[in-house]
Formats: structure tokens, sequence, C-alpha cells
């Protein structure tokens, strides 16, 4: 038979199991890093290819398709360990996948507006993304990092398409992949 | 006047599947055992009651060739978890006076 619980046990129950969901936050920092690094690649293989004067340049941007790959590998990895979905984690994954159809719609957009123009609203949707994302976690560095996306998108159209491209590889520097070393870092303290 | 304690919820380890599942959307039955350091055998009969009662729901699927369970609480989990505590609060602001 079951001994019979006092209040005081059953609170320190319900605060045991709840500090133990509290800290249950999977580490999504590979996401940031696997886009940032490819975002950033893209950025300055393009530049490069601009600079030497080759017409194809947005070949660069091929590379997306691999991380585009590489990111359905990490999910399904990714699937098979997760035990449990916290409600910031499911807010989290909607958020990305909505960011995730914004960037497929805007490449469609762009098909008849011109690439030109594409820059400064790839930035604002980066700073967007790692905004809402760093509020949700409560990760100072990605909040910054949107910030500074922010303050980039508006310059950005002020400049010209290859110093587009520039600020571009700088804001994904600063809002993905700073970020998403710290918050690796961060993980890793936590798991030690 | 005192409320009554939910007595589905006034058991040790019922209530510690309530509170694991109370801040996350859904988990899994192997989550939940690890966090709560119980048996299967024992987990399986506490986790049937709590859902005859209507307080979790309980998926049974296969994932990889192996099966899966995952618990996720109701609305009626919800409200009874929330009366269980204010219940608590009442016994414990008493025992203060």
């Amino acid at each position: 038979m079951e001994k019979e619980l006092l209040p005081q046990e059953s609170l320190s129950i319900i605060q045991n199991m709840i500090d133990k969901t509290k800290h249950s936050l999977s580490d999504g920092s590979h996401y940031f890093l696997l886009w940032g690094y490819a975002v950033f690649l893209g950025c300055i293989i393009q530049y490069s290819l601009l600079a030497i004067g080759f017409h194809e340049h947005y070949y660069a941007w091929s590379i997306i398709l691999v991380a585009i790959v590489i990111h359905n590998i990490f999910i399904f990895r990714d699937s098979k360990k997760q035990k449990v979905v916290t409600f910031i984690e499911e807010a989290n994954g909607q958020l990305w996948m909505g960011i995730g159809i914004a960037f497929g719609v805007m490449a469609i957009m762009f098909l008849k507006v011109g690439y030109q123009y594409c820059f400064p609203f790839y930035i604002l949707f980066y700073g967007l993304g790692s905004f809402i994302c760093g509020k949700l976690i409560k990760f100072k560095p990605l909040v910054i990092g949107g910030i500074v996306c922010y303050t980039l998108a508006a310059i950005s159209v002020f400049a010209n398409y290859p110093t587009q491209i520039l600020i571009t590889a700088f804001s994904i520097l600063i809002s993905y992949i700073i970020p998403g070393h710290l918050l690796r870092a961060k993980y890793k303290t936590l798991n030690r | 006047m005192f409320k009554d304690l939910d007595p589905i919820l006034h058991s040790q380890l019922r209530l510690a599947v309530m509170s694991l599942l109370i801040g996350v959307k859904e988990a899994e039955f192997t989550f939940i055992k690890e966090n709560t350091n119980s048996t299967a055998g024992n987990l399986s009969v506490q986790v049937q009651k709590l859902k005859e009662a209507g307080y979790i729901e309980v998926n049974k699927q296969f994932k990889d060739n192996y099966p899966l369970t995952t618990c996720k609480i109701t609305s009626k989990g919800v409200q009874a978890f929330e009366d269980y505590v204010k219940a608590l609060q009442q016994y414990l602001d008493v025992g203060k006076k």
C-alpha cells in the first residue's frame, strides 16, 4: 500500500518534476551553425566570383542545396533522440518552419523582382528568426544578433550589390555563427 | 473549508507524472520513467489510471520497429492539476498559521 502523502511532500514532487522539464530544451546550435556557415560561405564565394568578373556568380548559392540535405539528416537524427517536446521547442519549430517557407517564397518573388534587391530582405528575416528564437529560449546573443540584423537590413538598402553581399555575410556571422557557437558552449556546460 | 485533495493525483508517482507533463507538450514513456525513477510495470499501472480518469492521453505507435508510447496532458488534466495545487495551497496556508 502506498504511504499517505503530506502536502509538503506533494509540493516538493511538483517542484522537483517541473525543474526537470525546465532544463530539457534540446541543443539546436547545430542548425544555427549549419545555416550560418552555409550562408556565410555562399556570400564569400559569390563576392569572390563577382570580383573576378565571373558572370554566373549566383552559382555560389548551390551551397544551399547541400545545406538542405544536411538539415534533413539533422532532423532525422534528432527525431530519434528526442524523448520530450517542450512548448518552447514546439513554438521554436513552428517559427523556423514559417521562416523557411518565407525564404522559399522570397526566392520565387525575387525571380520577378530581381535578385539584386534580395539581400536586405534576407538579412531582415535572419534577424527576425534569431530575435524571436533568442527571446523564446532566453538567449541574449541571439536577441542581440537579431537587433544587429534589423539595423543592417535598413543600412544595406543604401549600399551597392557587392557591398550588400558582404553586409549579409557579416549579419549571418553576428546572428547565427557567433550565437550558434555560444549556444553550443552553453549546452556543453549544462550537460557536463 | 478544505477542498478534498483529488485521490487520483494524491499519489507520489501519479503526481510526479502529471507534474512532468504539465510543463511539456508531450513526453515519451521512457523519459517519464527515467525522470520519476519508477519501474516500467508500476508506471504503466499509474499511467493507465491517469488515462482512465481522462487526465492524460496515451499514444502508442511504432518507431524504427520498436513500440513507442507518448503521453500528453489533457485540458481536464490541466484543470485537475490546477485544482489540486489550489487545494494544496489551502493546507499549507493553514499549516503556517
